[in-house]
């Protein structure tokens, strides 16, 4: 089970894919500190990492003079994952379903898919000083193996 | 931990036992150029053993998809062994489980491609 004393983590990124072992980092930092299960931290991480690999390659296209930042909140209710990117945003409703019949076999498009799958809530959502902000909840109403 | 590709063959079924992580950049292309490699020397039976990999993202997945795709398009075939839970859910999840056929044998894998 996680410590109910709310813990933040951040770490802020060039828009590089080189930078994902810091992500991973991040990750295990948290999970460490949190006490958050090897099955549940495993779900956190591909969440995360997916939805960090989305705000470098479609929000930030790349760019790395654009940033990222990544952030994860545990108090024993809930994990809070948020990435935020420098990018123009989208509508999580337009994401192309890629169970769908011709996008089955291509090579990419499953990361939304995944995360909503696992977390209980995400949300996009555009940040006050520009960029927008992908917020994704995990409430844990039971113990955690 | 990075990913190892182990290759083994029997008959004419060349089987990589795959262990680490399979992520963006250094994993998926580690595996993407490891299946080029073995298409170009002519191989077409493919079994793929996840039974270590311990971690495996969209991008992974991917990478699973376009060899699956390259290597029925030459006329041979990938099949997947021993899935994690955790694979399996990831499969039943994005509905790649009505892509792949999966085994939980070898023996049978290895029956299916005669």
């Amino acid at each position: 089970m996680t410590t109910e004393t709310p813990r933040s983590f951040a770490l802020t990124i060039p828009s590089s894919l080189d930078q994902m072992d810091g992500v991973y980092s991040l990750v295990a930092e948290a999970v460490a500190a949190c006490g958050i299960g090897e099955e549940l931290a495993y779900w956190i991480e591909l969440s995360l990492s997916e939805s960090t690999i989305n705000a470098i390659r479609h929000g930030n296209g790349l760019d790395p003079n654009k940033l990222v930042t990544v952030g994860i909140r545990c108090d024993g209710s809930q994990i809070e994952l948020v990435v935020e990117d420098e990018g123009k945003g989208f509508d999580l409703a337009d994401v192309p379903d890629p169970t769908n019949g011709d996008n089955l076999l291509k090579p990419s498009g499953r990361g939304i898919l995944i995360i909503r799958s696992f977390m209980d809530s995400v949300s996009l959502d555009r940040r006050p000083s520009g960029g927008s902000r992908l917020t994704m909840i995990k409430k844990l109403s039971q113990p955690q193996p | 931990m990075s990913l190892t590709i182990l290759t083994r063959r029997l008959d004419d079924v060349v089987i990589l036992d795959l262990s680490g992580r399979v992520t963006i950049g250094e994993g998926s292309v580690q595996l993407r150029d490891h299946i080029r490699q073995l298409i170009a020397g002519g191989e077409t039976k493919f079994l793929l053993n996840l039974a270590d990999v311990d971690y495996l993202d969209s991008s992974g997945l991917g990478q699973l998809v376009s060899a699956f795709t390259t290597i029925r398009g030459q006329g041979g075939s990938l099949k997947l062994l021993n899935l994690t839970a955790r694979l399996q859910d990831l499969l039943q999840i994005t509905k790649l489980l009505t892509v792949f056929e999966t085994f939980n044998s070898e023996t049978e894998a290895l029956k299916s491609f005669r």
